[in-house]
Formats: structure tokens, C-alpha cells, sequence
């Protein structure tokens, strides 16, 4: 018979490297016609992380997402990045496009402040437009400043920059430090129905909470949310390497490692909770692995919900499951009732 | 027109004037009649403000037209196939390898064995991997021997060719039988255990003493790949000049450049990596692997090779997600507060390095929980076994101690006879809190997230 269960798990994740340094350069250019190029040494590896770099840059200088063009990934060509690691590509190599683009955008606002007869401090990038404060009636298309800036003036709108994050070193004997500039949260609640008669678990529905500061992009958020989810599946549910006795690997292949497909995924809800952090880009944190931290932890909980058997090893396959569920009755028929 | 009149016509150049992005782009298929292509979500990427905005991802498309260019899709003049020989045994001296027979068969360009590498030595905190082995073999998934050929076919039949013999040693398979002193050592004469973790708050013995109540849990994780639909793939290209271009699914280039200026002896301004577009990383692709093996190939034969890993390399040959052995004990007052936890975990290393140190570190300074404790021990140790290496993968062992901490928080939960939500509710940090290594946090919502989950999923207590 299918029992029902339900089990909660949250969880608290860094965000960069422990201590060491990991820091991120990068250029921005801004053409002539007030479109822009970044140069950035990290890596697409899937997530969509140039499209929330370009993002970032586009709202630091008052553009559009499609006015910029993201260069990544040559180290003949881009700056020094550490890389798609570390749930850090949106907070570090973020922060230092974000510091490229302002000064990018500084030597736009000199050009301006004359053309538009105003302070330096006084204008804004907004709209593709550099306004006056307050008074937005007054401006210039950020194309006319560009191009003049570069042909006219002979100072061409480009910006680098480098942003490491700050921590403190652990103390070796007791670890007390600041190893990490920030941290992000999440809580996932997994339903499952288990079968007590074979000890098979099907995940019905997970509801996953997230912190990631501000969503930059809150499609690709869901994104990873959704991915990360299929990863923790596969952990609580299925996946392992097995070796035999001799240390060789038994299963080195996808139909004896077996891992969740379309077919094994539940419905999953996601809500990004809101959150701002000071020091990240426009308060944004970051996102990539912490979505698959609590899945297994919450499926493991809902499996005791349902059976009330503790699978404390991974993965809790049938068979695992269906032991422990056999021992809890061994163990219940024991006592005699009073 | 003079010069003059000429820039200030060209100075009302504006954004606003040029095409948009739909114009622009080819439809899938060349339609008889030209038609606009209407992207999925027509203005998210026009906005600006551009963050919070649900731009859509310029790669997008060309994934889901089949159009991106993955390794396996590029190829060069000359190009050659590169596969690597692996041990297949978990732990042995190697007597002798005859690499002859492979050599001379038509179709195979070079071969190449360990001694052949400048500094067979790698890795990002301790430099322990070979390449390609040299006269040891550390775990089953070594490589001991590489081909270039010209066709993968080829390079396969080299494989067999090649004739190594080995003198079996003992291996080294359970972790914590692996911390003992008389255990058989993986990387002789050092010990097993090759990086430690400590955090240490407050004192967890008072604490226990001050407990209403003693809870103890046991645990432990499997060995996880990061199965990337995409393989491990590569070409390198070594030109006249002694300049090395290497085009690679390799998430880190910066630290790629480094590994392979070390492994080749090389200055970094005459190396150039590429990353190409990555089909899969999740800290599977941190790290070089068969690039030095292929740089040295191209070399000898001066084409350019490919080596892309077959899915059974992926799995042993590549890094995997540490399995932990996790020991849980906590007191808690009568009303459910932890007043104190001690944690020790042991990390299965595998045969090299890797990322191991770091994802003890995190392991080791999340494995408390995102909880108020005030008095925290937490060891954390990781051992090498002559077994697929383990290194970075999505979490860097926080997937791990959270499946052991939270399904303790329950089982404590359950004895108090306490809603689970209450109690998280309860120990959760808040801002400012204090974390196990004494930062205080900022931007804390781990309240808000168990309050939002709950609420989203109809989460109520049951009496």
C-alpha cells in the first residue's frame, strides 16, 4: 500500500571561495552607437551566466540586456576570471563588471556634463539616455555621448575592473574566522508516496524556497532551482558509483548508474524570497549549487514521515527502503501487546 | 561635405536607430518567404532597467536548433584522435610497458607514456595527480599510456596494442580503515589522511552537561558522478611557433592556463586556452585533465588532436562527489533549542586531491546547520583511497552533512514531539547571528525561506 509522507530541509550555503582569494577582472567597452561589449574570463557552462553578466552591465550603464554583447572564456583575449566555480560567477565576476561599467560610464558622464550644462554628479544612466536627476527632460541619448566621447574627444568609454571577496582567515585551531563574504539560504518540502509492499518512493511535489539576494534574472533562477532539484533526486533516490572488492568500478555506464530522467522529476513550485545584499551586484548573491543541498535531506525526511523507517545512507533505494521497513516490523511484532 | 559635417551627421548614430536582435537573426530553416521570427519573450531583453528583468538566453536558440558548436562538433585540418590507455587495476607497480606494437601500427602518429611529461604533477591545492602514470598506478581509472591516430577507431585498436605488466599491491578501499596508522599507504610514506578541518565554539562538553536531552545520529553518502551530457573533450594545437591554442570544456581557464604551463614546462604568453562552450560542468570541468596528455601528442606529430572521453571514463576517470561517513551528537533543552553539537565527518578522498580541500572545509563549517548553537565541535578529516578520485561537484559537501543534519533535526524533533517547521523555526539564525566560525551574517532569510515553503506547500501541524 502507498503511504504518503511529507518532510521539510533547509539550508545555508557560501557563496566564493573559503578565505583564499578568488577574484574576477573584467572590460567594458561602450561602442559608438551606445551599445556595449564585456570582456570577462569565465566560462558559460550551461547556467546562463553571460546573460545575467550582460545584465548586469546593461543596468549600470541604462541600457538593454540586448545592447550588450558578453566575450568570455580566452585568456589571449579576456581578463583573469577564477572561474564557473563556487556559486561566485554573479557575485564576484558580477561585482567586477558591475565596477568595469561605472567607470566605463564615468568617462561617458564627463562628456555629457557639458553637452547637457550640468555637474558630473548630477546625471544619471537611464533608458539609454544620460538625464539630468530629477529632471529627465534634459538629455542625451547615450549613443550621441558615446560616439562623441570616442571621435570627437578621443576618449573612448571603457571601464576595467577587479572585485575579490573579502573574508579573514580561520584560526587552525579552533576555525573561528570570517571565511566567506556572504551566504545564501533555501528551505525545500518534498511529498512522496512510499509503497510499503516494495519500497519504492515516488516524489509527488517539492516546494522550494530560495534566497539568491536580488534575482537578476528570475527565469534562470527557476532554472537552477529546477536543475539542482533533479541532482538532489538522483543523490536520495538513485545514484551511485559501485566498486567490487578489487576497487575497479562495476557500474561505469547509464544503464547500471541509474539517474532521474524527465519521468522521475515532481512538480516542483519555486519562490525566490526576497532579499538584498549590500555587497553583491544590485544586492544579488548567487544561486548554483545550493539548489541541490536540501532535496535528498527533505525526500530522506518525507520517507520517514510516510513508513516511519530512518534511512541514514544514501541513496534510499527500494531495497533499502523495504529493509528498513521489514526491521521496523520484525521489531514491532516482537512486542507483545499489554 | 567636409570632414567636419561628415562626423557630426555620424554622431546621431544611436542604439534606438539600429536593427533589433529579430531582425537580425536567421530563421531555423530558410522559409520561401522571408518571415519576422518573434522571440519567445519579445521585450525582456529591450528593458531597461535590465535586472529583475527574464531576459532569454542568447545561446538559447542555438541549442534548441541543434546549431552550437560543442567540442565533438569542431575538427581541423590534419586533425588527430586521441584516446588514453587506462589501468584498470586499482593499485600496482607498473613492471613494464611496450608501447612497440602500437607504434607501428599504419594510422598511429605518436604515442605517449608518463615520462614524457615535463612535470607529471597536478592539481589546485596539492600537485598529486599524474597525467598519465609513471610507474604507479593510484586507482583503476589511470591513465598509463596515450595514442594519436588518425582515425578514434584507430586509436581504440592502439589501445589494446599496448602491453603493460603490473605487480598487484594491496589496495586501500574503506576510508576509515584507511586512517589507521597500519594501514597500507596510498601515496607512500605519507599518511592516508591528507587534510583536516576543526570548529571549535564555546565548549561542547559543558553544553552536553547543560542538555535536557542527548541525541545521537549516524550517517553516510554515496560516491556521485556528475554524468554532463557533455563529455570531457579537447583539441590541442601546436604550431610552429611553439605556441599551444587548447580548446576545452573547461570551466576555470585561468587556473587551466596555470596547470598547463606547469605540466609542460612552458611560459603562460605561449598558451592560449579556449573554453568552448560547456555542455555540463557542475564542478565536474574545474580542472585540467587530458589536456597536457594531448598538448604533448599535437607536439610530436605537429597536428592538431581531439581526445574526447567516452561516458565509462567520465566515470572513472574523472572527479565524483565525496562519499561522507557522518557522526551527529547534540543536546537540547526541553523546550527544543540546541544548546550544543559535535560533528565528525571522514571524507573519502579518493586516489588524488582534487577540490578534497575544500569541500572538507565547507563540509566541515556548514555541518553545524543554519542553526543558533552556542557550543559547536565539529572534525573533519579526508583520507585517500586507491578509488576514483573525488573533487568538486554541486555543493562541495554541503548536499552531504545537510542530509545528516536535517534528518537528525527530525529524529530530534519527532522524541520532543515538536512540529518539524516549529523547530527549525525556533534554532533558525537570524541577522546578525553568529555563525559556528564566529562571522556574524548579514542578509539572513533562512525564516523567510522555511516560512515561504511551507506556506507554498500547505504545510500545517498536526496535532
Amino acid at each position: 500500500m502507498k503511504q504518503r509522507g511529507r518532510g521539510i530541509a533547509c539550508m545555508w550555503y557560501p557563496i566564493g571561495f573559503t578565505v583564499d582569494a578568488n577574484p574576477s577582472a573584467a572590460t567594458v567597452k561602450v561602442n559608438e552607437d551606445g551599445t556595449a561589449t564585456v570582456l570577462t574570463g569565465t566560462v558559460e557552462t550551461g547556467q546562463g551566466s553571460l546573460t545575467v553578466l550582460g545584465q548586469i552591465a546593461a543596468e549600470a550603464l541604462g541600457i538593454a540586456t540586448d545592447d550588450v554583447h558578453v566575450v568570455s572564456a580566452d585568456t589571449d583575449s579576456t581578463p583573469m576570471d577564477t572561474g564557473a566555480i563556487a556559486s561566485r560567477t554573479t557575485y564576484v565576476t558580477g561585482n567586477a563588471i558591475w565596477l568595469a561599467a561605472e567607470a566605463a560610464k564615468a568617462i561617458l558622464f564627463e562628456t555629457a556634463a557639458p553637452m547637457l550644462g550640468v555637474k558630473v554628479s548630477q546625471l544619471e544612466a537611464k533608458d539609454r539616455k544620460i538625464q539630468v536627476k530629477n529632471y529627465p527632460q534634459r538629455n542625451v541619448s547615450i549613443g550621441q555621448v558615446a560616439h562623441r566621447s570616442q571621435v570627437i574627444l578621443g576618449q573612448p568609454a571603457i571601464g576595467s575592473a577587479s572585485w575579490n571577496p573579502p573574508t579573514v582567515a580561520m584560526d587552525p585551531e579552533t576555525g573561528q574566522g570570517k571565511p566567506f563574504a556572504t551566504y545564501v539560504y533555501a528551505t525545500q518540502i518534498a511529498e512522496v508516496d512510499v509503497d510499503d509492499e516494495t519500497g519504492e518512493v515516488e516524489i509527488l511535489r517539492i516546494a522550494a524556497a530560495h534566497d539568491c539576494g536580488t534575482a537578476i534574472n528570475p527565469m534562470l533562477v527557476e532554472g537552477q532551482v529546477e536543475g539542482g532539484i533533479s541532482m538532489g533526486v538522483g543523490m536520495a533516490l538513485q545514484e551511485e558509483m559501485l566498486f567490487d572488492a578489487n576497487g575497479r568500478h562495476i557500474n561505469p555506464n547509464l544503464t547500471n548508474y541509474i539517474m532521474p530522467t524527465s519521468l522521475d522529476m515532481p512538480e516542483i513550485t519555486v519562490d525566490i524570497v526576497q532579499g538584498f545584499d549590500p555587497t553583491g551586484p544590485f544586492g544579488a548573491k548567487g544561486v548554483g549549487e545550493p539548489t541541490a543541498v536540501p532535496t535528498a535531506a527533505a525526500v530522506l525526511n518525507a520517507i520517514h514521515d510516510a513508513v516511519g523507517v530512518r534511512v541514514t545512507s544514501l541513496p534510499a533505494t527500494a531495497e533499502k527502503v523495504l529493509a528498513a521497513i521489514k526491521a521496523k516490523r520484525a521489531t514491532e511484532q516482537k512486542q507483545i501487546p499489554a | 561635405m567636409n570632414e567636419h559635417s561628415r562626423i557630426l551627421e555620424r554622431e546621431k548614430l544611436d542604439i534606438a536607430e539600429t536593427l533589433r536582435d529579430a531582425d537580425l537573426r536567421l530563421p531555423a530553416v530558410a522559409p520561401r518567404e522571408p518571415f519576422p521570427i518573434e522571440p519567445l519573450t519579445p521585450d525582456a531583453r529591450q528593458q531597461t532597467r535590465a535586472v529583475g528583468q527574464r531576459a532569454t538566453r542568447p545561446d538559447g536558440r542555438l541549442h534548441g536548433l541543434g546549431q552550437t558548436k560543442y567540442i565533438d562538433d569542431l575538427s581541423f585540418p590534419g586533425m588527430l584522435y586521441a584516446r588514453i590507455k587506462r589501468a584498470g587495476i586499482a593499485c600496482a607497480r607498473i613492471k613494464r610497458i611496450d608501447t612497440s606494437a602500437a607504434e607501428a601500427m599504419p594510422g598511429v602518429m605518436a604515442v605517449l607514456t608518463g615520462k614524457e611529461i615535463p612535470t607529471n604533477t597536478f592539481g589546485p591545492t596539492f600537485q598529486d595527480q599524474p597525467v598519465l602514470v609513471d610507474d604507479h598506478v593510484f586507482h583503476a581509472g589511470d591513465g598509463v599510456a596515450a595514442v594519436a591516430a588518425v582515425t578514434e577507431q584507430i586509436a581504440n585498436e592502439a589501445l589494446d596494442k599496448i602491453v603493460v605488466e603490473y605487480e598487484p599491491l594491496p589496495a586501500v578501499l574503506d576510508p576509515v580503515a584507511a586512517m589507521r596508522e597500519d594501514s597500507p599507504k596510498v601515496h607512500a610514506p605519507d599518511s592516508n589522511i591528507y587534510a583536516t578541518k576543526v570548529i571549535r565554539k564555546g565548549d561542547v562538553e559543558k553544553g552536553f552537561a547543560a542538555s535536557d536531552h542527548i541525541f545521537e545520529g549516524h550517517f553516510s553518502t554515496q560516491m556521485i558522478e556528475h554524468v554532463s551530457l557533455e563529455p570531457h573533450a579537447a583539441i590541442a594545437d601546436w604550431d610552429a611557433n611553439g605556441r599551444l591554442t587548447i580548446y576545452a570544456t573547461i570551466g576555470r581557464i585561468t587556473l587551466a592556463r596555470a596547470d598547463m604551463a606547469r605540466t609542460l614546462k612552458m611560459p603562460m604568453s605561449r598558451i592560449r586556452i579556449v573554453g568552448t562552450i560547456v555542455g555540463g560542468n557542475f564542478g565536474g570541468k574545474n580542472e585540467i585533465t587530458q589536456e597536457p596528455a594531448l598538448a604533448l601528442l599535437s607536439k610530436k606529430t605537429g597536428r592538431p588532436v581531439k581526445g574526447v572521453y567516452t561516458r565509462g571514463e567520465e566515470f572513472t576517470s574523472t572527479t565524483t562527489r565525496h562519499p561522507i561517513i557522518m557522526d551527529y551528537k547534540t543536546g537540547v533543552a526541553k523546550n527544543g533549542r540546541i544548546v550544543a553539537r559535535q560533528i565528525r565527518l571522514v571524507l573519502d578522498g579518493g586516489a588524488y586531491c582534487s577540490w578534497s580541500a575544500t569541500t572538507l572545509g565547507k563540509a566541515c563549517i556548514l555541518s553545524p546547520g543554519p542553526y543558533k548553537i552556542d557550543n559547536v565541535l565539529a572534525e573533519a578529516f579526508v583520507v585517500y583511497t586507491n578509488k576514483t578520485m573525488t573533487g568538486a561537484m554541486r555543493g562541495f559537501g554541503a548536499p552531504q552533512v545537510c542530509f545528516a543534519y536535517e534528518s537528525h533535526m527530525d529524529d530530534i524533533a519527532k522524541a520532543l514531539k515538536m512540529d518539524p517547521l516549529e523547530i527549525r523555526l525556533l534554532n533558525a539564525f537570524d541577522e546578525s547571528s553568529p555563525s559556528p566560525t564566529g562571522q556574524v551574517l548579514h542578509s539572513v532569510v533562512v525564516k523567510e525561506t522555511l516560512r515561504k515553503a511551507a506556506d507554498r506547500f500547505g504545510w500545517e501541524p498536526r496535532s
